[in-house]
């Protein structure tokens, strides 16, 4: 085995962590607290190359294989401290332009992925429902063939970047009686008539990305929209999902080596009975236990991000490295702020953020629960 | 053995034994009772591939192709033709 990487990828991965030092940062606090997104620095980070780094040149894409790419990622999740961007960012690539980049009809992937690679327009995936969440295909919303155009009805709820989207990739089923097989994806654009964008939802974390609910009343799609074959959807949306597990928490990798740094520079300084705190077991363990977490966390990820260049398929794979990485990460936050003591819980140490940040990594893309069904099923149980 | 009985046999032994079935008809649909859901199928399309040494694209994986077994075996032949 070989964990060299070519000077090439390494230089890559230090310039978007000077990027993300330089161009991401500002005023994080308060946009945070106002709970503000950013169209700058969406604009910034396309303009760097992320929204188009796994994509064909043919569409606007940077031909960057896997394995640089989530490099790539992990360097911008080390040096921005806007995880919220990092999170719609991520929501895009693996759920919209994925499903998009290897469904698409060449003239889907002109018309909408070109778009979404240069930061033009944003993308938002409309899976989840009020009744479904985690049996995300016992969804409602339907489709209805009328001549040249499906009509679609329904709402969804918990949609990251609805409210600044532009294109709206919608699961629905077009005959219930075929179970998960009736489902079918549709490319909708925010001017469709029919598709209303409800209120915002107020979040614990993740602040600067912003949610909201869609409902679609008699929305007219083109046929020309229905990304895939009729009854693929299911198929469609795994493939996205399956991407996302796989390559979304490499940021939080990034994030995590920040956060392991923060705490050793801290237990440094910071001295109590006359020594400092990081000379104390209980500090020092809890240090050893960040960088434990954070290696292992990244020789999962390295694995799945090889076996999804090399093979294409790695359901299982995909579930345990979210499951661990999430799992992962939220511990971390949970340590550095107990190493930081009461200065933790205080916005202006910026480590409270992260950890209100990290919460929903368990929940979102398949709870943790849900990542040991699957691993579990993949053990033939 | 025929893909037909192949396939009858795996889906008896592996999925349709936790819905309680002990047989299965040939022109049965399996979407409706809900005997192959969105993991089953990643076992089944798994089996397929490595049984009958075909590759199932994304894009099979449509009613036409998994609706029933009589489905199922069409898809296995025409994928083993090609």
């Amino acid at each position: 085995m070989n964990f060299e990487f070519t000077a090439d990828q390494l230089e890559l991965k230090n310039s978007a962590v000077r990027f993300a030092q330089k161009k991401l940062n500002g005023d994080i606090i308060a946009r945070d607290k106002a709970g503000t997104f950013s169209k700058e620095l969406w604009k910034a980070c396309a303009e760097f190359g992320i929204l188009s780094l796994p994509f064909s040149k043919s569409y606007g894409g940077s031909d960057c294989d896997i394995i640089t790419t989530l490099l790539i990622m992990e360097g911008l999740g080390y040096g921005c401290k806007d995880s919220g961007l990092l999170f719609s960012i991520n929501g895009q690539l693996w759920t919209v332009q994925m499903p998009i980049f290897h469904f698409g009809t060449p003239a889907q992937k002109t018309n909408y992925l070109s778009k979404l690679c240069s930061g033009e327009w944003i993308g938002a995936n409309c899976m989840t429902e009020p009744s479904s969440g985690s049996d995300s295909f016992a969804l409602s919303t339907t489709a209805k063939r009328d001549g040249d155009h499906y009509i679609l009805n329904g709402s969804k709820t918990l949609i990251t970047n609805a409210p600044i989207a532009d294109l709206f990739l919608v699961f629905a089923t077009i005959d219930k009686s075929k179970g998960f097989m009736g489902v079918t994806a549709f490319l909708v654009e925010k001017t469709f008539p029919g598709i209303i964008i409800s209120k915002e939802i107020e979040k614990m974390g993740l602040k600067t990305s912003p949610m909201s609910e869609v409902i679609f009343e008699d929305c007219q799609v083109p046929l020309a929209n229905r990304l895939g074959p009729e009854g693929n959807g299911a198929t469609i949306f795994n493939e996205g999902i399956e991407w996302e597990r796989s390559c979304m928490l490499a940021s939080d990798v990034g994030v995590m080596e920040r956060q392991l740094e923060e705490c050793i520079k801290y237990a440094k300084i910071r001295e109590q009975f006359k020594k400092p705190i990081g000379k104390f077991q209980a500090i020092s363990h809890k240090i050893a236990d960040m960088k434990v977490r954070l290696e292992t966390a990244r020789l999962i990820l390295y694995k799945v991000a090889w076996l999804k260049q090399t093979q294409g398929r790695a359901g299982m794979e995909a579930a345990i490295a979210k499951l661990y990485l999430s799992e992962s990460l939220i511990q971390s936050c949970l340590d550095a702020i107990q190493i930081h003591g009461g200065y933790g819980y205080t916005a202006e140490y910026e480590v409270e953020r992260d950890l209100r940040d990290s919460i929903s990594s368990t929940l979102y893309s398949g709870t943790s629960e849900i990542q040991k069904n699957i691993i579990a099923k993949y053990l033939g149980l | 053995m025929s893909p037909l009985t192949e396939l009858t046999e795996y889906i008896l032994r592996e999925i349709a034994v936790e819905h309680g079935k002990e047989s299965l008809e040939s022109d049965e649909n399996l979407l409706s009772q809900g005997l192959i859901d969105s993991m089953g199928i990643l076992k089944l399309v798994s089996f397929i591939e490595s049984n009958f040494g075909i590759k199932v694209d994304n894009e099979d994986i449509v009613p036409e192709n998994f609706e029933t077994l009589n489905d199922m075996s069409r898809f296995v032949e025409k994928k083993k033709n090609k």
